[in-house]
């Protein structure tokens, strides 16, 4: 379990988190649901220590990970993978060396397990082998995006996080990163931790959603909890959503 | 009006001076992680391997050139400056020192400096602007351990074996221009020249220790701009800009202390 409590963090002396409390259960899929700029991919990046709160502290099953000493959290970070919003593919490294990195880092596998690792996860995200051979510059986005989701995959995580899974999609490609979501779940029986402003996203993938207004989460609850009304006010709309 | 100019001026001194010391602090923390990441320097071994190649096999024509053509400037310099009051194998040993000591370093390095840190600067910056850093550390990657490190490594080792072939080619074309070309001075007085007074050290420190501090400065200060990038294609443009002008300014002040402290 998740346990975020009180996190605020500035920057420049603006406030961007204010007082962040939430809980995540094991095996869950929690959705942070908000429009931009209003913190989401900084608290996201706070949940995974890439940035640092001004305050508060965050237990993952008991365990506060702000006060980790390094080589504490470089071990427990082997538990946590992250879908970065644009990827982040190392571009000097083709798709094979890129889902190899940390097998060929971290796990004691010969070459032909890491081969055949590496062919399970790609196959599983819906990508042909020949993709292998290719550099991040000559995929599509969406291909990014499913290897990016690869390459979280390949470290059998305890913990997954999404920044923005479906920004810059199309319709099509952002439903099969909805569906990979989802498969991806039940494979590796993993929490997933979604931020996004996308509300069809919210609606294929959720168990538990928070809305994030202006620094603070504004409600907590399941996605059948969450009227048109509450959408209309987070996002600052009349009537446009139809629940 | 002239008051307010001079506050003007004296605030921007200000903001230079503690920027300039900021970068200065902060270069030497990240030499610190980069000691720190030394133990596992094996972990990080392939990366090491592509940055010696990158720093020697890469570099290689371009050093070629600029060898052959500071042995010939040398010569040119060296041939047009003599006079009958000056054994001409004497002022073989002159070119011959200049060269070893002082010119083939010092510019070999301020061309890699452009090349080398630029290049690094602008590739770990664009890493840092596309969150691929970010993507290092959630793989429980040290970010300083896996691109700082090797590259300070390579810089270190490699500049050294560069200069060691840039001087060898430095010395063949002033061979080539002095006795071959202009008949100026026979084989033999060449060779007297470059045996006189010869001492040891003079070949470590020119062909070793110098190159060996500036390749280090390099890719330290490379580094740390590319560590630092912020913002877009403009960010990424600053940090290959400063990585230069910072690493030749560095260059430059070694090159006087290592001379005043260690000839």
């Amino acid at each position: 379990m998740i346990q975020v409590r009180d996190i605020r963090k500035s920057f420049d002396g603006q406030p961007v988190l204010k007082g962040i409390n939430l809980d995540i259960p094991d095996n869950a899929t929690a959705v942070i649901l908000g429009p931009s700029g209003q913190g989401k991919t900084v608290f996201i990046k706070t949940l995974v220590r890439l940035i640092h709160p001004d305050s508060g502290s965050i237990h993952y099953d008991g365990e506060d990970i702000l006060r980790m000493h390094a080589k504490e959290w470089q071990h427990f970070q082997n538990n946590i993978a992250f879908v970065f919003q644009n990827s982040a593919l190392f571009d000097f490294l083709d798709v094979q060396e890129n889902l190899n990195l940390f097998l060929q880092m971290h796990k004691s596998m010969t070459a032909r397990q890491c081969q055949q690792e590496v062919a399970r996860a790609i196959n599983f995200v819906g990508l042909d082998e020949d993709v292998l051979d290719k550099f991040p510059e000559e995929l599509s986005g969406g291909m990014r995006k499913r290897v990016a989701i690869a390459r979280a995959m390949i470290k059998r995580p305890k913990y997954i996080f999404y920044d923005e899974p479906t920004t810059g999609l199309d319709q099509n490609n952002a439903e099969k990163v909805s569906e990979l979501i989802n498969m991806l779940k039940h494979e590796i029986s993993a929490t997933s931790i979604i931020v996004t402003h996308d509300i069809k996203l919210m609606r294929d993938v959720s168990d538990q959603v928070a809305l994030l207004r202006e620094g603070t989460i504004s409600f907590v609850g399941g996605k059948d909890e969450i009227s048109a009304q509450t959408l209309d006010f987070l996002y600052e709309t009349r009537g446009e959503y139809d629940i | 009006m002239a008051k307010k100019q001079s506050e003007q001026f004296f605030m921007r001194l200000g903001d230079r001076t503690i920027s300039f010391f900021t970068t200065v602090y902060e270069i030497a923390v990240l030499l610190v992680q980069s000691i720190r990441a030394v133990p596992s320097v094996w972990f990080y071994r392939r990366q090491l391997l592509e940055q010696l190649y990158h720093f020697s096999v890469k570099t290689l024509p371009i050093a070629a050139v600029i060898a052959v053509f500071i042995g010939l400037g040398a010569t040119v310099q060296g041939t047009y400056q003599s006079s009958e009051l000056l054994a001409r194998y004497v002022i073989v040993n002159v070119i011959f020192k200049t060269t070893i000591i002082e010119l083939c370093p010092i510019v070999l390095s301020l061309v890699l400096a452009g090349k080398l840190g630029a290049s690094l600067a602008a590739e770990i910056g664009s890493m840092k602007i596309s969150e691929q850093i970010e993507a290092l550390e959630t793989m429980s990657l040290d970010p300083v351990g896996f691109l700082v490190l090797p590259r300070m490594i390579a810089g270190l080792l490699m500049l050294p074996v560069i200069t060691i072939f840039a001087n060898f080619l430095a010395l063949f074309s002033s061979f080539f221009m002095s006795v071959v070309v202009t008949d100026w001075i026979s084989p033999q007085e060449f060779v007297s020249g470059l045996e006189m007074d010869f001492k040891p050290f003079e070949m470590y420190f020119g062909n070793w220790i110098k190159p060996a501090v500036y390749g280090f400065i390099i890719a330290l200060v490379g580094s740390h701009f590319g560590l630092k990038t912020t913002g877009g294609a403009k960010g990424v443009g600053n940090a290959s800009t400063n990585a230069v002008v910072v690493s030749a300014v560095f260059i430059v002040i070694f090159d006087y202390y290592l001379g005043k402290l260690l000839l």
